[in-house]
């Protein structure tokens, strides 16, 4: 067997004192999305961060390809195919579609000057790929519907090859078409190849597109499980109660839907 | 990584700070002298220091007075440099003492400054008010114990005072004179000072007198009056290069308040090939207006000769001392104050430097000769060989 | 009814029907003319502030019973409009940054002291006067100098994350006291006579053949600037203008640029200025006098290179796409990978950069440094960047609005010294000016967006 794509062995993250992550332990294979849910404050965000650079772990090592690699920085991270779809997005809202999707990597003629022209290019080829409707490649991305920012985003992660790409609630933010849209493309993106890990709120965002499923309580790992071996039901009590399926009583269950 | 970043702040902090530590430093190097006779201000120890070329001097009668004098700031090179000596000097020549303290710029610290020097014995005060209401007090309790006061180049609102200072409404009048000396009749701009700033309106006042009455008859038409703010030598080029405009280059003299703005209007006629051959006149005896008299671009610029006023309170303060009344002091008149009093006052004339008396600033020391005569052609004017 | 008033109905009718032709065939005009405009692909913004300059200029042109509008005033104005102008360009990048720097008119007093003291006093001991290099060496000097400052000032504000509004409000005054401590409140003077050409005046102008030289190499500049791009659009088969719209461009361009030149140049030397170049260069005085042009000043020739220089780094270099990108979202910028707080430090350091040479000018044109020297000047700056449209939310501005900005102000001082308005209402109608040009761009920006 292959080794996976990413590896996250014993994470741990505190602040002050207080344990974000505490000895979380993932991973992540080619052409897989894995979910990652649990309540607000169980550490999922803080957890993926370390992945993408944003947050160094008090502890915890990760593999890429089955090598310990050391992630200080989104550019570090970058380098190792690891792209990150924040939930603010983090567009720059007074630059366009193109110049976001180049935030910080902007291409350059031999004489260092930005090189408009062929962001714009490589952004149109980008967009015929991702969202052919998509055709504002000149005003700041502010003026831009929801969807399109969110393709802009999305744009952004896969131009640069990524081979791990973190989506933290890429549908949040969304109307109905529009996270149709999303999801088609993320189902796409997996096709592709690439290794997805998912953040979501939406239980059915999540039932709809992963392949296993890791909830988080409390910073801690509650379980990882294969989608098609549990319920609805199991999952969001592994949420809401922080147990195993195996774990929880009857009783617990009845309250739950009591 | 993170600590290096505090690092580059801290240094950058530090950075700032011994910038302006050393700034500091170097400007109170100019006043040289001071720092070893000026008393501390937390000690109420004897006599800071007294001339040494004053002991045994006891001519004239003046044998056994003690003057002390009491300054606002001696970081403002001036007092050090010219006032100081003078004051000295007339007293030597009376065989007084001398004592001194330096307040340092701060009102509280004046009013224990004048109690010490009471209590070391002085006979006379001479004060630089930092504060000339804050000081009041202090005042009120030499003159209670007998102590005659002199309120040096600053009004003391008390009318038991003697008021020694330049007649700032005559520097105006000294300009106009010199500048209509020359143009009799023709175009003028004036250029004022900061709006807000009274003496730009006494200034004006002091114009009016020499020229009013030929504005009037109609032989001088005042083409342009501004007011500059901050006096800034910037904004009066502007507004010179406006007026030119305007007149079409039509402008025959221009009365400028002071010297920083001059050297504005005289950029502003040398833009036009005009410079000195329109008589610009300014106040302050700066260095470079001096420059620009020995030049001929500027025309006259006032100058007030601290000696002067040193000397007329040395003199001043050994009458007194030797028991003479307010109004018997030489040439004393009486000045009503803007609060209201009448004082007793010494005015001074200050003195228009023109190119005839240059040498009087050189004389004085107030400027070295390389410096009033840079790039001038030697033998154009007296002063520059 | 009577007859009469039938008539009188007819008439009212038809005239009614004309109106309404004439009304038809306006709104169809004007539809074309915005088409046509529309193809230019104009900033609109920015036509609405020439428009506005063009308003201020006209107005005081008939105010002032014809003098503003001559070539002698408006050559006047761009030197006068030098000094802001090009720390106005700095300003720009500060204030997009979400930082503003209220220290520039302190720093513009203490490295303008520093710079003319070095001339006058401090090299001549080791030089002497008036050698030819002397301005290199204080241009040089003061260079280094803004950019130190710069990078203190902006090193406090993006490591140790104080305001910028506060390091550079202490800045303000420290810079301020320095200047006053340099020189002891004196005024230095008289500057280098190299230097001094920086300032402008007669000899600090490049005379009326290089004022043509140098606008049609700018119409030339334009003409390339605008194949090129249209090449490399269609090279990528991206939409491209109507020929005829780039073409009208370049004529637009040239025909500003080239006629700014001879308007400019219509400004002759007066007769003793005229006369003194005659004799210098040999030439006869004809018994009519000679017409001399000054040319375009080299203060001016500053302001315009730094305007291009700094364009240029604003929107074609990676330093200028991260300061707009941090403006525009810090911490997506932040994800991005993008070095904010280096790139923060950069833009004070270049903004002291600017100071030093706005400071150059300063002093070459007054010809003295004062202790007061660029007093107030910090808010005349972020005025002209404002005015400009440079958005004090940060992301949004340019510099070629800030230099517009600059010169609007400008114009507003110098139009009311010349038709005597007191100084006193002088402030108050730059202040209202202020107001207003803010209040009408977010006006616009509020209806674009909508």
């Amino acid at each position: 067997m292959t080794p996976p794509l990413v590896e996250m062995k014993g994470m741990s993250v505190s602040f002050g004192g207080v344990h974000a992550v505490e000895d979380v332990t993932v991973d992540l294979f080619p052409g897989e999305i894995h979910a990652l849910v649990g309540g607000n404050g169980a550490g999922k965000s803080t957890l993926i961060k370390t992945l993408s650079g944003a947050q160094r772990p008090d502890s915890g090592a990760i593999y890429i390809d089955g090598n310990p690699v050391h992630i200080d920085g989104p550019i570090d991270a970058k380098r190792f195919g690891v792209e990150t779809i924040y939930q603010t997005l983090a567009l720059a809202d007074n630059i366009d579609a193109p110049g976001n999707v180049f935030l910080g990597r902007e291409l350059t003629t031999r004489i260092g000057n930005l090189d408009d022209s062929a962001m714009e290019a490589a952004t149109r080829k980008l967009m015929a790929r991702l969202n052919p409707s998509f055709q504002n490649f000149k005003s700041p991305v502010a003026s831009l519907s929801g969807g399109q920012r969110q393709s802009v985003a999305i744009a952004r992660a896969v131009h640069f090859n990524a081979r791990i790409l973190i989506m933290d609630e890429p549908t949040a933010a969304l109307g109905p078409a529009e996270t149709e849209q999303v999801r088609r493309l993320i189902r796409q993106l997996k096709e592709e190849g690439l290794g997805i890990l998912l953040i979501s709120h939406d239980i059915h965002d999540v039932f709809d597109l992963a392949d296993r499923i890791s909830v988080m309580y409390q910073g801690r790992l509650v379980g990882t499980v294969q989608k098609d071996d549990v319920t609805l039901d199991q999952v969001l009590a592994m949420i809401i109660l922080g147990k195993e399926p195996g774990e929880v009583t009857e009783a617990e269950l009845e309250e739950l839907h009591g | 990584m993170k600590r290096n970043r505090y690092l580059i702040a801290l240094i950058a902090v530090l950075a700032m700070l011994i910038a302006a530590c050393g700034g500091d430093g170097g400007g109170s190097d100019t006043t040289e002298g001071p720092d070893t006779t000026t008393a501390s201000p937390d000690t109420t120890e004897g006599p800071t220091e007294t001339t040494e070329d004053m002991t045994g001097t006891t001519a004239a009668g003046g044998g056994d007075i003690t003057v002390g004098v009491s300054w606002n700031n001696f970081n403002e090179p001036r007092w050090a440099n010219f006032d100081k000596p003078a004051i000295i000097e007339a007293l030597d020549a009376a065989g007084a003492a001398y004592i001194e303290t330096d307040a340092g710029s701060s009102a509280e610290q004046q009013l224990t400054d004048v109690e010490n020097l009471i209590s070391q014995g002085a006979d006379v005060l001479i004060i630089l008010a930092q504060d000339g209401t804050a000081i009041l007090p202090a005042v009120q309790s030499a003159l209670d114990q007998g102590i005659p006061v002199i309120a040096y180049d600053r009004l003391i609102e008390n009318p038991e005072t003697l008021y020694i200072t330049f007649d700032n409404i005559g520097v105006g009048t000294l300009m106009a004179e010199v500048i209509y000396g020359l143009v009799p009749e023709g175009n003028y701009a004036i250029i004022k000072g900061n709006q807000a700033d009274a003496n730009a309106d006494f200034l004006r006042e002091g114009m009016e007198v020499v020229i009013g009455d030929a504005v009037t008859a109609g032989d001088i038409t005042i083409v342009c009056e501004e007011y500059t703010d901050n006096w800034d030598g910037a904004i009066a080029q502007t507004t010179m290069e406006q007026c030119l405009t305007d007149n079409n280059d039509d402008i025959d003299a221009a009365l400028v308040e002071n010297d920083g703005m001059a050297s504005g209007v005289v950029a502003a006629l040398a833009g036009v090939g005009l410079d000195g051959q329109i008589p610009v006149s300014g106040q302050d005896g700066d260095t470079a207006a001096l420059n620009r008299v020995a030049l001929g671009t500027q025309t006259v610029s006032v100058w007030k000769d601290a000696r002067l006023l040193g000397k007329a309170a040395g003199e001043a303060a050994v009458q007194l001392a030797q028991g003479a009344a307010l109004g018997d002091v030489a040439g004393v008149i009486d000045f009503e104050s803007p609060g209201g009093n009448t004082m007793t006052t010494i005015l001074l004339d200050p003195t228009p430097i023109t190119q005839d008396n240059l040498n009087l600033v050189l004389d004085a020391g107030w400027i070295d000769e390389a410096t009033l005569c840079q790039n001038v052609e030697s033998g154009s004017v007296e002063a520059c060989p | 009814m009577s007859v009469t008033e039938e008539t009188k109905a007819d008439e009212a009718r038809r005239t009614e029907g004309e109106t309404e032709q004439a009304a038809g065939l306006l709104r169809g005009l004007w539809a074309l003319i915005r088409r046509g405009v529309g193809s230019l692909e104009l900033d609109t913004r920015l036509l609405g502030m020439i428009v506005g300059l063009l308003v201020i200029w006209v107005g005081f042109h008939f105010w002032s019973g014809g003098t503003f509008f001559t070539p002698r005033n408006l050559w006047n104005l761009t030197v006068q409009t030098s000094v802001v102008a090009i720390m106005a360009t700095g300003m720009v990048l500060i204030i997009v940054s979400r930082n503003i720097d209220l220290s520039v008119g302190s720093m513009l007093g203490f490295i303008g002291m520093f710079m003319a003291l070095l001339q006058a006093e401090w090299l001549p001991q080791w030089i002497g006067f008036d050698q030819w290099y002397t301005w290199i060496i204080v241009m040089a000097a003061g260079v280094v100098l803004g950019a130190i400052l710069g990078f203190l000032q902006g090193a406090i504000i993006a490591y140790a994350a104080v305001p910028s509004f506060i390091v550079t409000l202490g800045g303000l005054l420290i810079w301020r006291g320095l200047a006053w401590v340099l020189a002891s409140g004196r005024t230095i003077a008289p500057m280098d006579s190299t230097f001094q050409l920086l300032g402008g005046g007669a000899r600090g102008s490049v005379g009326g053949t290089i004022s043509w030289i140098i606008g049609i190499a700018a119409c030339v500049g334009i003409v390339l600037l605008l194949v090129s791009r249209r090449r490399t659009r269609v090279r990528y088969e991206f939409r491209v203008r109507p020929m005829w719209a780039d073409v009208a461009l370049m004529v637009l361009g040239c025909a500003v640029v080239l006629g700014a030149v001879w308007f400019l140049n219509r400004y002759f030397m007066p007769e003793g200025l005229a006369m003194a170049y005659a004799e210098e260069h040999g030439l006869e005085w004809p018994e009519g006098g000679l017409e001399i042009p000054f040319g375009i000043a080299n203060p001016v020739l500053i302001a315009i290179g730094t305007a291009l220089v700094m364009t240029f780094i604003a929107t074609r270099r990676r330093f200028g796409r991260y300061v707009f990108s941090i403006g525009g979202n810090p911490e997506a910028a932040a994800l991005g990978g993008i070095k904010t707080k280096r790139t923060i430090v950069l833009t004070f350091m270049l903004m002291g950069i600017l100071v030093a040479i706005a400071s150059g000018v300063q002093i070459a044109r007054l010809n003295s440094a004062t202790s007061g020297l660029g007093t107030l000047q910090e808010l005349y700056v972020i005025a002209a960047a404002v005015i400009g449209g440079t958005s004090l939310a940060g992301g949004i501005g340019t510099i070629f609005g800030a230099v517009l900005g600059a010169l609007v102000m400008q114009s507003l001082q110098s139009g009311m010294v010349l038709v005597g308005i007191e100084t006193a209402l002088q402030d108050v109608v730059v202040g209202v000016v202020l107001i207003l040009a803010v209040a009408v761009d977010v006006a616009y920006r509020r209806r674009q967006s909508t």
